[in-house]
Formats: C-alpha cells, structure tokens, sequence
C-alpha cells in the first residue's frame, strides 16, 4: 500500500472512495459558473476595462465593417481637390494616319471594368461661334452625358445641368461656364432662360456650371452629347473616356486593364490613358495616416484594457490570498485554481467584447444611414468573430500570469497571509 | 472491535526543522500519535509551541523533516500532489480558527465548492448539503450571505462543509478561538456529535482548557515534543 502512488490505484485499494461520477466537463463547467458569479458580484471594478475593450471592440468592427464605404465616401469628398481616381484615356492626333475614336462597345465593355464607379464620354468642337444682339463671340464646345457632371463634381451654379431625359430625348437646352455666361449676357443671372444660336439652331441656357472643379471650364458651352452628335457640324467622334474609380485603392488595377481592354476591342492607335498619380499618392498618404491613428487608439484602447485586466487580477490574486489557500485545503487543485481565475479573465473580457460587437452594430447601422449605403453582413460576420477571438486572447494573455500565480500559492503560505 | 484497524491517523517519530541564517530550528521532534475513529485528539500548547505546523503537516499542506504520517495505512507524504489534493478533499475537513468562508458567496456555495471539487454530480450537491446543514441545525440558514451571519453561525457553516464530503477525520485550528463561551459550548457539542455519530477521527488545535476538556483525549505540545496531557 505504501507504494501506490496515482489517484487511480488509491481508489482501486479502497483508501480513497469510488468516483462520484462527475465528468472533467462538469467540473470546468462548474469552474465558470463560479467564476462568472465572482465577475458580477465585483462587476464595479471592472466597470472601466469593460468600457475600454467594448470602445475598442466597437471601433474595430465599425470602422472595418464600413471602411470601404467610408473609404468611398473620403474619396468622393478629398477628390474634389484632385480628381485622384478619376483615368482620362483619349486618343492623340497621328500624324499620318487616321485618327482613332471611342467605339460604342469599346465604351461598354469599359463601364463593366470591376472598380468603375462612373464613366462619361465627350464630343469636342472647338472655335463655335456665336451672335448675340449684334456681337460675335468664339468659343469650346463640349458634348456631354448626364454622367459628367457627377463624374467631375460639377454642380449648377444657376439654374440646372443636364438631366439623362435631356440626352436621352436630343433636346436643345445649354449649360454655360460661367465668365463665357458673362462675356455674352454681362451677368450670369441674366443668361438663364436666354436663347443661344449655334450652327443655325437655337439653344435655351438652362444653367451656369460651378463647382470646386469650374475654374477651368469657365468659358466653355455644354450640349447634351446627342443633341451636339445630331445638330453641331463637324464635332468629333467619342474623343474623350473618363472613368471614375471606386477608391483611390482601385485606380492602379483599373488604369492596368484599361490599355488592354481596348485594344481588344478596337484598334489602339495614338491610346493615351492618364492618372492623376501625385494627387492619388498624397491623398493614398494622408489616407494611410488617418487609418494608422486610427487603427492605433483603438489598437492602444485594447491593449490598455487588458493591461488593466492584468493589473486587476494581480490585485485580486493577493487580495484572495486566504481564499485561495482555502480553496487548495479544500481539496482545489492548482489547476482548479488556475482555471478559475482564467475564467474570470475570459468572462471580463468576452462580456466586453459583446458589448462592443452590440456597440459596433449600432454603430454600422448609424454610419450605413448616415453614407447611404448598406452593411457588408458577411464582413460584419467576420468582425465579430475576430472580436470574440480577439477578447479570448486578449483575456488569455492578460489573466494567464495572475492565474498561473494563483495556481501556484503554498497553502501554508496562503493560510498565513494576512 | 480491533483497535489496529480503527487507526486513523499514525504519525511516528515526527521531526520538523526549518533553516534560520546557518542555525536549524527543531519544532517539532519525534512526535508518536496515534487517533482511532470516533476519537476527538486535543493538542494544546502555549503560542509558537509548533501547534500549527504539526496541523499543516496532517493537513498535508507541508512534509515533515523526517518520520512517517500514514492515513489508513497509507503514506501521505510520499503521494503526488494531485494525490495529495484529491487526499485532501475525500478524506479530510478543516476547520479554521477565522472561521474561514468564501465571501460574497452564499451557505449553499461554501458547502457546494468541496463536491465541486470532488465531482458530486448536481442532483447529488443539494441533499448533502442540506444533510451537513442539519447536523448543524442551519438548514434554514442555506441561502443566506455567508457575510450575514453570526460568528457562532459561521464557525457552524465551517463545520458542515468540513463535513459534507463525510471526511474520515476532521482538523480543527483553534475552532472556538473567536467564539464566546455559549458559542464555544455549542460549537464543541457538535463536534462531539460528529465524532460520535460519523465515528470522524478528530485532532483539535487548542490552547483553551474548557474546549480541550470536551475531547476524549488531550495531548500538550511544549518545546517541540508531543506528550499525553
């Protein structure tokens, strides 16, 4: 008898009584049971590294569920600046050759491109002129779709731009720059409604162009593109493709395929595609810098929370000093123990992180109404499953030291501990 | 009844030194003991007299310098440490001098964490536990916060969860050291109760004469040695 050694065989001799039957799982189960009730009887301590982690958490699931739609939002509002992601491609005159336009199909292949947010296609006439109350004035003619306004950020200083009815149905209405408005009839005001005749057809000014952008279209006129093709005389072809990208992200990828796509489509002599790369790469930056800031207070947001997990369960660990000794002369084992204050970190930090997936949600719902768009479900999936797997590492990390000491307290130590 | 084999507790030629600078204190030396079931053992002694540290060395929370402490036989000293908890909470109770329960936790859940421990199944823990709470007459107490109660009642919640394991032999530290004279009266009525009833083998810490007068046997422990009293 007194070389029987394991747990096993002291119950096969009879000296400890048979097994009562409870499984490993019951009693882990049991373990977080208690450990849970510990964590809500002294829920007040944890009241601020709750609300660091479940900030933390929401942040991150928010800020990645809707990072693309807020990526697209940034895009639209920096680009006024620079028109980053919008690709010009046009063909250059040759100099022996014939001159090469945009086909229809060439056109429509392009729209499908994955990252094209808009396309819009212009015809050009330049040196119209025009008569009005006896004098002669010269000027650049564009032919345009509903699409370009949207695509340059153009807005209507007065009166309005084209609708896609005006293009769609030819009609003979005129957008103005706004000096060429005032070069004609003094003010700007009084060109609205006014009628302008161009190639013996009469046109109505139906709005002055304006918009971050204007400055540089100040003395152009606007046709609606098919209004232009039918009535002005010898206005290009399709001359000029200008595409829009999602995000600056997909400028690069869509400026790559371009070239290639249309030259499978047609003949791509004299191509030219250009992209506004330093203003892409400045906004990429500044981008990249708010991103970093942001991504970094959330990253230290967590990281302080579970320093502040450690530094309260190290607390706890000595201020339940007896109650652990008690615990072993009761029979606990030091992995009883370590669980049980592994436990307590696990449920601190993944009560937290739920209520920051619950944060997080009220915040998508709040940023998606608030962008007009709708929350990606499956990368909200995604976010939260990285946020409970974050808190379990997280709670891990942080109570595993504690719990480990905890684990491994002498009894006699314990019980003397005042 | 063969008196051989109703030995709880053998404790033989027991020695216990602990290193001071390059000096070595002896504390206990050659402690003999013998406790049967249904035996109360008292061991008094003046303060510092190595009352605890014989009582951590029973409780298997320390081994002794050198000698041999069998429980039925069998060498707690050399068992693993997993041997040894698990020893602990099939075998043995404890009561403490501070009246020693889980704060912030109710009656129920200071007798409810040993059968956590030793794997009492959940349908099993109520009826155990209510059966310790009875030999205590607080049944009516289960629910209660372990921080509203009495200091005899504490002492008498410590007893019923040394006991819902229904330990071979109880240890008791000073179990009416914090306790008035009515309450010490009460508490040691149950404890020879216990002993009685459960025939628990029991070794009292004490250094008060009216709670050693209530054992069957009293032993002093003075200048490390362990003699009868």
């Amino acid at each position: 008898m007194a070389n029987t050694t394991t747990v096993s065989e002291l119950r096969q001799a009879g000296f400890l009584p048979k097994n009562q039957g409870g499984t490993r799982l019951l009693r882990i189960s049991d373990l977080f049971r208690i450990s849970y009730r510990e964590v809500m009887r002294k829920r007040r301590r944890y009241i601020g590294v709750v609300a660091a982690i479940a900030l933390g958490t929401a942040g991150f699931i928010t800020i990645v569920t809707m990072g693309r739609d807020l990526k697209a939002n940034f895009n639209n509002d920096l680009d006024l600046l620079g028109g980053a992601t919008i690709i010009a491609a046009h063909f250059d005159p040759p100099m022996n050759d014939r001159q090469e336009w945009f086909r229809s199909d060439t056109i429509a292949a392009l729209r499908q491109v994955p990252g094209v947010r808009d396309l819009t296609v212009t015809r050009l006439r330049a040196g119209v002129t025009t008569t009005f109350q006896d004098k002669t004035y010269g000027f650049n003619l564009l032919g345009v779709d509903s699409n370009y306004w949207r695509l340059f950020s153009f807005t209507a200083r007065l009166g309005r731009l084209f609708t896609e009815e005006d293009v769609s149905e030819g009609l003979k209405v005129c957008v103005l720059g706004e000096d060429l408005a005032k070069t004609i009839f003094t003010t700007p005001e009084n060109s609205l409604g006014q009628i302008l005749n161009m190639d013996n057809n009469l046109y109505r000014v139906v709005g002055i162009v304006g918009g971050v952008r204007a400055a540089d279209k100040t003395l152009w006129a606007f046709l609606p593109i098919s209004t232009a093709k039918d009535r002005i005389a010898n206005i290009s072809e399709v001359s000029d493709v200008y595409v829009r990208c999602k995000t600056w992200d997909d400028v690069a990828p869509v400026a790559e395929v371009l070239p290639g796509l249309i030259k499978s489509h047609q003949i791509d002599r004299g191509l030219r595609v250009q992209v506004a790369w330093e203003p892409l790469k400045q906004v990429q930056r500044m981008f990249w810098w708010v991103s970093l800031f942001i991504y970094a207070s959330i990253s230290a947001t967590l990281v302080l929370g579970g320093f502040g997990i450690w530094n309260i369960m190290m607390a706890a660990v000595t201020s339940r000093t007896r109650e652990i000794g008690l615990k072993k002369a009761m029979g606990g084992e030091d992995s009883d123990i370590l669980l049980q204050f592994l436990f307590e970190s696990l449920c601190v930090t993944f009560t937290s992180s739920l209520l920051g997936v619950l944060l997080g949600r009220v915040g998508v719902e709040y940023m998606s109404r608030m962008l007009g768009s709708s929350p990606p479900e499956g990368l909200f999936f995604l976010c939260l499953m990285a946020g409970l797997g974050f808190a379990v590492v997280l709670g891990i990390g942080a109570g595993l030291y504690p719990s480990i000491r905890a684990s491994r307290m002498q009894v006699v130590d314990a019980m003397r501990y005042e | 009844m063969n008196k051989n084999t109703d030995v709880v507790i053998d404790i033989s030629h027991l020695t216990k030194e602990y290193a001071s600078g390059t000096e070595r204190i002896k504390v206990l030396k050659d402690i003999n003991l013998q406790v049967r079931r249904g035996e109360m053992v008292a061991v008094m002694g003046p303060s510092g007299s190595g009352k605890s540290t014989l009582l951590f060395i029973l409780g298997v929370f320390q081994p002794p310098s050198s000698g041999s402490f069998t429980v039925a036989g069998v060498d707690v000293i050399s068992l693993p440490r997993q041997a040894q908890a698990v020893f602990r909470r099939e075998k043995m109770g404890f009561v403490f001098q501070s009246c020693d329960l889980l704060e912030n936790s109710t009656v129920y859940e200071n007798l409810e964490l040993p059968l956590i421990y030793t794997g009492v199944k959940r349908r099993e823990r109520q009826g155990k536990i209510m059966e310790a709470l009875q030999r205590v007459n607080l049944e009516h107490r289960v629910r209660q916060p372990s921080n509203r109660l009495s200091g005899g009642e504490r002492q008498r919640v410590a007893i019923a969860r040394a006991l819902v394991n229904e330990p071979e032999f109880i240890l008791a530290d000073e179990p009416t050291g914090q306790l008035d004279r009515e309450n010490s009266e009460r508490v040691m009525d149950y404890f020879v109760k216990i002993t009685d009833e459960a025939r628990v083998a029991m070794v009292v810490v004490t250094h008060d004469a009216a709670t050693a007068e209530r054992c069957s046997r009293k032993c002093l422990l003075a200048d490390g040695r362990l003699d009868p009293y």
